[in-house]
């Protein structure tokens, strides 16, 4: 693992990748950093942080798209997974290695509150904490990124359907308010992720079988919540989708709250991500 | 050493590679010969553990690839049909990154990795990158990558392949080498190539395997049928009379002209009968002389007809 991370981080400064990247990066927070704090003379640089999520729509494409699909167009996958190494130590290698560079630039950005901080007083562990939350955010969109990057060998398209995907959960919070919380599109919602599921099980691995018998195990387990607790599926919708507003918790991160939960949640999200790649990888093998 | 137990892999409705089973021991060189698309590159993917098979399996010295798949890669280095090479590396650099995925000894990896340059002759390029490398050298670095680690079986993948004639001579003669330590599996689409190498050969086509036998048995099997390109200073039609005239000959058939005043012509003579001879003083008898005459090496695609027949006819 330690060996693919390395040269992942080598590989981003090898080329003008990394570079894009951060220079994006420290320029549009810059930017807001002189709007919205040198130019006003305010104190408050916690909400540079929380205006310029919308960077990581463009830059976290740049980072992940060629993680895996360069991998398997090089045929340099062959090597690595023809090696000792497992295959959840190769996704953790790069991962963390675009993780890295992540954080070395807002380590950078670090310098701008302590700029500040010779002018005035700010809120200290408000800042920590917005970094904190900041940080998980970005980490969790690039395991979305990282994941898409398994499923294709082009690195463009891997780079358009992250941003799209990044882009529908930046505006999930809008779309969410305007959808039905009532129990009928509750259950609707339910039927369709189930027959969702079965045609994708059904596409990937060709075998009706098994996807009959995901759709009628899914289900009998709709109809099973439903008869337990016929109030489960009051706003199943909005309750579904939410899972995926990683920016309703950052919210929590911006008002100065550092808990738990919105922690453990961008972790187990990252985790998600991941493990699904592992998976999409060790499919392949077998297809 | 290893063991290919039963393999099929099938893509879709296509079989790629049909149940296949052989056996390779301690030491041997083993040629896997086959057309385009036999299932060479797909059953080598097996073995190294790139792809899964859809039945079957694979062991090395024991170990199952589907249940100790990590003991099995340990013990393989493989080159695959395009050598996986970091394009923004430098050949050390690479080389380096190789032994730490192979988890090698870093005490022990400088003085290997300076052994195996040495050995595939690309010091001279270790600070290069491997981008703006030769198809060749490519080649050799891909080869190197196999070696580290020093691995007890060594998968190749038709590995001369785009090299030039005297680069193909060097490497040939480093797999013999290779082949006092190593236990080689070999792939390739060129007999002659196997026959220079191998001490057995598979042959193997649409997925299965057509025959299995030493190079000098099969080569014995495959030249019975003595095929003859000779070029002769003499009308066309006389010639070529005098040719199928002649006993034991089962047919001749004009090639061609390239010099003015000879002929170029392809004979075929009957099983297991040597017609060299008689050729040579019917021909000088008419004062129609030889200038060469050479037997024509049966292309790939001849061998594949004839074993598969001749398998046909025996079962
Ligand atoms: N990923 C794949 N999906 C579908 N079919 C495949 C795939 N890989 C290989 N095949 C098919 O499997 C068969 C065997 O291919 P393979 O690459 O093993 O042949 P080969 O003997 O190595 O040929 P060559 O001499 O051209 O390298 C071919 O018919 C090929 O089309
Ligand atoms: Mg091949």
């Amino acid at each position: 693992m330690l060996a693919v991370f390395k040269r992942e981080l080598k590989a981003y400064f090898a080329s003008p990748t990394g570079y894009i990247f951060m220079g994006f990066f420290l320029l549009i927070c810059g930017i807001f950093f002189a709007f919205s704090n040198l130019l006003t003379a305010s104190p408050d640089y916690i909400s540079v942080l929380s205006s310029i999520t919308f960077v990581f729509l463009i830059v976290v494409p740049v980072l992940t798209m060629r993680l895996m699909s360069e991998e398997s167009r090089q045929k340099t996958d062959q090597l690595l997974l023809t090696s000792p190494l497992s295959v959840t130590g190769i996704v953790l290698g790069k991962y963390f290695a675009a993780v890295a560079v992540f954080l070395l630039t807002l380590l950078i950005t670090c310098l701008y509150p302590i700029i500040l901080s010779f002018f005035g007083t700010i809120a200290v562990w408000e800042i920590v904490g917005g970094y904190i939350g900041f940080f998980l955010l970005g980490a969790a969109f690039i395991s979305i990124g990282l994941f898409i990057s398994s499923l294709t060998d082009n690195q463009v398209i891997a780079a358009v359907v992250t941003f799209s995907a990044l882009l529908f959960i930046w505006i999930l919070d809008w779309v969410i308010q305007g959808l039905p919380t009532d129990r009928i599109s509750g259950i609707v919602f339910a039927c369709a992720l189930v027959v969702g599921v079965a045609a994708l099980v059904y596409f990937t691995t060709r075998n009706i079988f098994v996807s009959v018998a995901i759709a009628v195990v899914g289900f009998g387990i709709i109809a099973g919540v439903y008869f337990a607790n016929e109030y489960f599926f009051d706003g199943f919708i909005v309750r579904t989708l939410e899972w995926f507003s990683l920016l309703k918790r950052y919210e929590n991160f911006m008002m100065g709250i550092l808990s738990l939960s919105p922690i453990v949640y961008y972790i187990t999200f990252s985790a998600v991500f991941l493990f699904l790649t592992v998976r999409v990888i060790e499919k392949r093998r077998w297809s | 050493m290893i063991q290919v137990i039963d393999v099929t892999k099938r893509y879709g409705q296509h079989v790629a590679v049909d149940h296949v089973n052989f056996t390779v021991e301690k030491g041997e060189i083993l040629g896997f010969l086959g057309p385009n698309g036999a299932g060479k590159t797909t059953t080598m993917n097996i073995i190294t553990g790139y792809i899964s098979a859809t039945e079957g399996t694979v062991k090395v010295e024991g170990f199952d690839i589907l249940e100790e798949p990590e003991e099995v890669k340990k013990r393989i280095g493989y080159m695959p049909e395009f050598p996986p090479l970091y394009m923004d590396m430098t050949v050390q650099e690479y080389l380096d990154f190789v032994s730490d995925i192979k988890k090698i000894d870093r005490a022990t990896k400088k003085r290997s990795m300076e052994k195996i340059m040495d050995l595939v002759k690309i010091g001279d390029v270790r600070k290069r990158l491997i981008k703006n490398l030769s198809k060749g050298y490519k080649q050799r670095v891909g080869l190197a990558q196999a070696l580290i680690g020093t691995p007890p079986v060594l998968i190749l993948d038709e590995p001369t392949v785009g090299l030039d004639p005297k680069q193909i001579i060097e490497i040939r003669s480093l797999i013999k080498e290779l082949g006092k330590e190593h236990t080689i599996i070999l792939s390739s689409h060129i007999l002659p190539e196997v026959s220079a190498v191998c001490g057995r050969v598979i042959i193997i086509n649409k997925g299965k395997i057509v025959a299995s036998d030493t190079p000098e048995n099969l080569s014995k099997r495959l030249s019975s049928a003595g095929r003859l390109s000779l070029r002769v200073a003499g009308p066309e039609k006389q010639v070529l009379k005098l040719v199928r005239e002649l006993e034991g000959v089962k047919n001749a058939e004009v090639q061609g002209v390239k010099e003015p005043g000879t002929v170029d012509i392809l004979v075929e003579a009957e099983m297991d009968i040597d017609i060299r001879r008689p050729l040579f003083y019917a021909l000088s008898r008419a004062e129609y002389p030889i200038l060469y005459m050479k037997s024509v090496d049966l292309t790939l695609e001849e061998i594949f007809l004839q074993v598969t027949t001749e398998e046909r006819e025996v079962s």
